[in-house]
């Protein structure tokens, strides 16, 4: 499955999981929530939203960001999407990202899993400033999914 | 014993409905728009009942097969004919909520949590599994938790109607005829007595016994039991059924968590872990099962182990032990449900709940098991055997899954835990039709049921049944005493 979104992509990344998408699909959500780093207080506001910090390195300082989260577009066991919402800094620090996987059966049983991040909105201080971090974090956020999935599958 | 029929009616409606949740707004509504004269009974001060406090989903099966699941689960304890009813009416509740003016929404929940709510069946391997699709009143955060939003949609059917709604008005009585016709209720209000003539029938929906300790130590498979639900379920409409000679069914079955129990709060709170940092001990500080493995409805059976030589249940109360990273990752009572909910806001960091020494804390194990009453050395023998399973990422002990396991890092806490009722299932035996029935099978004139109270559910329990059962027989309920001729 391709995913279409609008926006500016942050980051893309295609790996392959040796497990059926069904399997892929009962780890994915505990996998995001556990490889996302830094994030605290998670507060579930009811089955498809949540909010919370979110203690991130940025310009070697540690900053606390307020993070919201939605889940939009799930078809399982396809694709899903997070949009997420971040605001720190005194409103300083404002972005609108949308992050989605889709899961597409491979060979022998195995999966197929395409990640891809982009910003919804970002102002353009924030972009100079700020989006080669967001890029950063897109990136490892990626990395670390693709290796706790293929850890469990 | 004897109840005599008042000469004078303080009251007189056709369909008097005692109770007000989901099955009661179903019945109420259903007779009203069939033209009868309807009041609702409600105990408490407001309506709402665990309905407005529960997870908030409504079971809509995919199709008819449904039935098969059905009839596993319920272990014989159910006639067919009445999960044939059930099967059939559950398919219509999406179209019934749409024609009451809402919509609904698939339930697809975030599965971040232990225990995990889940989209699905509960019992994924049992045959027709796959018709289980969950549904909630459609609606954002804004506009509340699903259970607000159900509770929200189902009390404007009946404001909007003019329903009349009686509540702090706990009925007491059935009032049988010559003939054993209920012909009316006899209820309490501001401290007088009144009596309600009901032309056409009286439905029981008054919910289960969770707040009736004497009823939940006779009947129910652990002791003590907590609950979670509201307070006002005790047993009311159990009490006035059985005066009536009516039959009991489903008196041993529940719907039960966990949960932690406050002094101050008459509830448990819902308890839940945002991370796999976790583990349960029994209260010698043993692990005893895969934690991330029990069907949510059906904690107790993992709790019920009785130790007859030392004639206790080790179990009862649990012990979780996890670190600061699961402190840290979110609230342990996250007000998704239950009757605490509006009462206690739980902190995002757990940090007041240990300021109030709801959880324990320890830099060590030794720390720890020494503030919990619990032998260190087992604790810490444990806690050092499940960190080596989840750092060799195979639980051989209870075969708790990989993506499930992490090992723990000091420092430790510790909250105790205990069986929580979401529900009991027991309740007046009834048919397909919604009747309350003698013990010889014979129905009992003009008296119905629907809801918790004497539910179909005999053995497991399937998520989102409860609700989706609630507005199947209230509507039947509903229906079918409004239809019937007045006797007086």
């Amino acid at each position: 499955m391709r995913i279409v979104m609008a926006g500016t992509v942050l980051a893309e990344r295609n790996f392959i999981v040796n497990a059926n998408p069904d399997r892929v699909w009962r780890l994915i959500g505990k996998v995001i929530f556990s490889v996302l780093p830094g994030m605290e207080s998670m507060e579930i506001l009811d089955e498809n939203n949540f909010r919370s910090l979110l203690r991130v390195k940025m310009m070697g300082f540690e900053w606390v960001l307020k993070l919201r989260g939605e889940m939009v577009d799930i078809s399982p066991p396809e694709s899903f999407s997070v949009r997420l919402l971040l605001e720190g800094l005194g409103g300083l620090v404002k972005a609108d990202q949308k992050v989605s996987l889709a899961m597409t059966p491979a060979e022998n049983g195995k999966t197929s899993v395409a990640c891809r991040a982009a910003t919804e909105d970002m102002g353009f201080l924030q972009r100079v400033f700020l989006s080669g971090q967001a890029r950063a974090f897109a990136r490892e956020t990626f990395e670390a999914i693709e290796r706790r999935l293929k850890e469990l599958a | 014993m004897k109840i005599d029929v008042p000469e004078k009616w303080d009251k007189e409606y056709d369909v008097v409905v005692v109770g007000w949740g989901s099955a009661g707004t179903a019945a109420a509504v259903t007779a009203h728009d069939q033209g009868a004269k309807v009041l609702i009974l409600e105990k408490m001060a407001n309506g709402g009942g665990n309905s407005s406090i529960c997870g908030g989903n409504i079971i809509v099966p995919k199709g008819k097969e449904f039935l098969e699941y059905l009839e596993t689960l319920s272990f014989k304890t159910t006639e067919r004919e009445i999960l044939e009813t059930f099967a059939e009416e559950a398919l219509k509740n999406g179209d019934w909520i749409r024609q009451m003016g809402a919509d609904v929404q698939v339930f697809r929940p975030l599965e971040v949590a232990y225990p995990t709510m889940i989209a699905g069946a509960g019992f994924p391997h049992v045959r027709g599994a796959e018709n289980v699709v969950k549904y909630n009143i459609k609606g954002t955060p804004e506009e509340g938790k699903p259970s607000q939003r159900l509770w929200k949609f189902l009390s404007g059917l009946v404001a909007k109607r003019g329903i009349q709604v009686l509540t702090s008005a706990p009925a007491q009585e059935l009032v049988p005829n010559a003939r054993g016709e209920i012909v009316g209720v006899i209820a309490q209000r501001e401290g007088k007595r009144i009596s309600v003539k009901a032309r056409r029938g009286v439905i029981l929906t008054c919910g289960g016994y969770e707040n009736d300790p004497w009823m939940k130590w006779d009947y129910l498979p652990v002791k003590p039991l907590h609950f979670l639900g509201t307070p006002g379920n005790s047993g009311d409409g159990i009490r006035m059924a059985q005066k009536i000679g009516a039959d009991l069914w489903h008196m041993t079955r529940l719907a039960c968590l966990i949960g932690f129990k406050a002094p101050e709060f008459e509830a448990a709170f819902w308890v839940a872990f945002l991370s796999e940092g976790f583990l349960f001990v029994d209260k010698y500080g043993r692990r005893f099962v895969n934690e991330a493995g029990i069907e949510i409805h059906e904690y107790y059976k993992e709790l019920s182990h009785f130790d007859i030589e030392k004639m206790e249940y080790p179990r009862i109360p649990l012990w979780a032990i996890f670190d600061e990273q699961t402190r840290k990752r979110g609230p342990l009572s996250r007000g998704t449900a239950g009757y605490n909910r509006d009462l206690y806001s739980w902190s995002l960091d757990n940090s007041a709940e240990i300021g109030k020494g709801w959880i324990q804390q320890g830099k060590t194990v030794t720390e720890l098991a020494s503030k919990i009453s619990m032998e260190s050395k087992v604790l810490e023998e444990t806690l050092a055997r499940f960190n080596h399973l989840c750092k060799a990422g195979k639980d051989e002990d209870f075969g708790r899954p990989r993506e499930d396991l992490r090992a723990l890092e000091a420092p430790f806490y510790a909250i105790q835990l205990w069986p929580s009722l979401i529900n009991t299932q027991g309740g007046p035996r009834r048919d397909k039709e919604s009747r309350v029935l003698y013990p010889d099978g014979k129905p009992i004139p003009r008296l119905y049921a629907a809801g918790e109270l004497g539910s179909i559910w005999g053995f497991l329990y399937q998520g989102a049944c409860n609700i989706g059962e609630a507005l199947v027989f209230g509507r039947i309920a509903g229906k079918n005493a409004a239809a019937e001729k007045p006797w007086a």
